[in-house]
């Protein structure tokens, strides 16, 4: 049995940024019925936006991350507030395809500006660290987790305690009512847009420093958060925050085992994949489409 | 009350679209007659002529066309037909390719090349069948999701395991053997004019699969659960039934294009089959048009034969993508027929309002109103 331990912090850290990016992912979906699957693109294209103003127009440090943070913002929100209303009415499922015309049209964008360079971004926070059993924990990692719960926390408390939150609430019941009982219904969409948008800024500016800025892979790092929703059936958010430190915690802890650790990257899959067999099967009803 | 809205749109969009969509296809009976002969002709010249016409570069990149238009049809038929979106079809084309690599390698030319194929088709219709089971009885944004993620956990497993190319093992694949993995050609098609012949014969049986597939009882079944399932179940549709049988078909035909593209010049790479071109291929379908049996074809053309004119012309293949994520949006919220049936829509517009302008001006007299149609 291989030592565990450096799994497991980095585990911890990753589980937490899929779980951050599955409760942006959630949150859109109670409010808006939409699926945002250009997620992981949007947090991409802001960390690579973060990266050049860093790098090759001399902007200090913290301007390129709270550019990355108002990108993912206001693209998610932009997207949003465009195709939304037309959308609205339709299945999730096309709600959720259209989204993936994002994805590419943002894939094309970074595949064209940002091919041709090396990028690498690293938090400051990654310089700091501290010794906990043996094993070296940085800022970064710290922050991934502590994120990923505090957002949890915060946005359950959000939805529970606030004005807007029980708009969104009720829209996630019934759209048209919510609408007929005065709550200025495109509103509160954007409120929902804009902070899913914030986070995925937020996704973006933390994997790129935990496992690497790669256009590809960051934007298809929405798939593991996406497992982590699909396992809270897209709806419980403390679920989604377990399953996503779950799937980060066992998806690195494969990393130890050579025969399998090649394969780690299916483990989201299997998660999902398993979540759905349960969910069929044992009937009770998944949030009706 | 949503959901039914929200149904009554679907439907009400389809049924527009099964009008105008097959209305292309299926005008009049007698016309049936010689478009047929139209068609046939036209595929005898495409098999015939093109290889001796066109330089082997372009017969090849015509060959990776045909083959495509296989896998666009399987998830035209899926999307267009029974309403499920499959975000994995490119994934099953390369797990098609390594079943196909794995038989070939085990058994050499004992095993006739027709069998090959066919054996290949079916055990990938096996694999997509099990992939899209969990999510088939959940709603169809399930299966896009489950499909998605197979999509990608396949990328990450044939990065690790390789394509087949003579090793030992089950995995067959030996980094001894350098090159890349290809599917030995028997004889009759060992040149690639010999070879895009029987693709292009293939395709067309694979369109004509699945156009009696459409026109018999699995299309009628496939209509009914994609505008209300639940009406379907009341009708005595055994709609799980029919969902994997549309699953399992376009599995099948997937699989056979992959043994086709093991075969074709240059082989299978890990690299040729990421995960957002299983986006890509939605994105191409979604714009060729999913209802009418041109969109497949059109489809196919976008995904291979524009970007060589592009490469050709030295332009960028990333605006392409763009334009593909752009023609997604502009699918979902206007054209859901596709270009296949928007384009001549337009143009028949456009043509209906030139006249209508030129009767104007020379008669003076206002244009039929539309019941003149």
């Amino acid at each position: 049995m291989p030592d565990l331990r450096p799994y497991l912090v980095l585990g911890l850290a990753l589980g937490g940024v899929f779980a951050l990016s599955g409760v942006g992912l959630v949150v859109l979906f109670r409010a808006t019925g939409v699926l945002n699957l250009a997620y992981g693109a949007v947090g991409a294209l802001g960390a690579l936006i973060a990266w050049s103003l860093i790098n090759n127009l001399g902007f200090p440090d913290w301007a390129g991350y709270v550019v990355a943070l108002a990108f993912g913002g206001i693209a998610t929100l932009a997207y949003g507030v465009v195709f939304g209303p037309p959308l609205a009415q339709r299945d999730p499922l096309v709600k959720a395809v259209a989204s993936l015309g994002l994805t590419l049209i943002l894939l094309g964008i970074m595949s064209w500006g940002w091919s041709y360079q090396a990028h690498a971004l690293i938090l400051p926070t990654t310089n700091w660290g501290f010794d906990l059993g043996g094993v070296r924990v940085n800022g970064t990692q710290l922050l991934g987790l502590g994120l990923g719960i505090f957002v949890t926390g915060f946005t359950a408390a959000f939805l529970r305690f606030t004005k807007v939150g029980v708009a969104m609430r009720s829209l996630a019941n019934h759209r048209e009512i919510t609408a007929m009982l005065g709550v200025p219904v495109r509103r509160v969409e954007a409120a929902a847009w804009l902070g899913s948008g914030l986070l995925s800024g937020a996704t973006g500016l933390l994997l790129s420093t935990l496992v690497g800025l790669d256009i590809v892979g960051l934007t298809f790092l929405v798939i593991a958060s996406l497992s982590a929703a699909l396992v809270g059936r897209l709806n419980s958010l403390t679920v989604t925050l377990v399953a996503g430190l779950a799937i980060g915690v066992v998806q690195s802890s494969l990393t130890a085992f050579l025969a399998v650790s090649s394969y780690r990257t299916v483990t989201p899959f299997v998660f999902a994949i398993v979540a759905l067999l349960w969910f069929g099967f044992s009937q009770r009803g998944v949030r009706s489409t | 009350m949503k959901a039914v809205k929200a149904v009554d749109a679907e439907s009400s969009r389809s049924a527009l679209a099964e009008r105008t969509g097959m209305a292309a296809f299926t005008r009049v009976a007698p016309a049936r007659a010689i478009r047929w002969a139209v068609l046939v002709v036209v595929l005898v010249v495409i098999v015939l002529a093109v290889p001796v016409l066109l330089s082997t570069y372009w017969v090849q990149i015509l060959t990776s066309v045909a083959i495509y238009s296989i896998v666009t049809l399987s998830l035209a038929v899926l999307m267009g037909r029974v309403g499920l979106v499959s975000l994995g079809q490119i994934a099953l084309l390369a797990v098609g390719g390594w079943v196909a690599l794995r038989l070939g390698f085990a058994f050499g030319p004992a095993l006739p090349f027709p069998l090959l194929v066919l054996i290949t088709g079916a055990i990938t219709s096996v694999i997509g069948t099990l992939i899209g089971l969990p999510a088939l009885r959940l709603s169809g944004l399930y299966l896009a999701l489950i499909t998605l993620m197979a999509a990608a956990a396949i990328t990450q497993v044939l990065a690790a395991t390789n394509f087949p190319n003579g090793g030992e093992g089950f995995l067959g694949h030996s980094s001894a053997n350098v090159g890349n993995a290809v599917l030995a050609r028997p004889d009759v098609m060992a040149s690639d004019a010999g070879f895009y012949r029987v693709v292009v014969v293939v395709t067309a049986v694979m369109f004509l699969i699945a156009i009696l597939h459409v026109n018999g009882k699995a299309g009628r079944a496939w209509a009914a659960i994609r505008q209300s399932e639940a009406a379907a179940i009341a009708a005595g549709v055994n709609v799980t039934l029919y969902k994997l049988w549309a699953f399992a078909l376009a599995s099948f035909m997937t699989g056979i294009a992959g043994c086709l593209l093991a075969a074709s010049a240059g082989g299978l790479t890990t690299y040729g089959f990421p995960t957002q071109d299983s986006i890509t291929l939605l994105a191409v379908v979604l714009m060729g048009g999913i209802y009418s049996f041109w969109g497949p074809i059109v489809s196919a053309v976008l995904l291979k034969l524009i970007p060589e004119f592009l490469k050709n012309w030295g332009l960028p293949a990333d605006v392409l993508t763009i334009l593909f994520g752009l023609g997604v949006l502009q699918a979902m919220t206007t054209a859901p027929a596709g270009l296949a049936v928007q384009v001549p829509k337009d143009l028949a517009n456009l043509g209906r309002a030139l006249t209508g302008l030129a009767r104007k001006r020379l008669v003076r007299v206002p244009a039929p109103e539309e019941h003149a149609r």
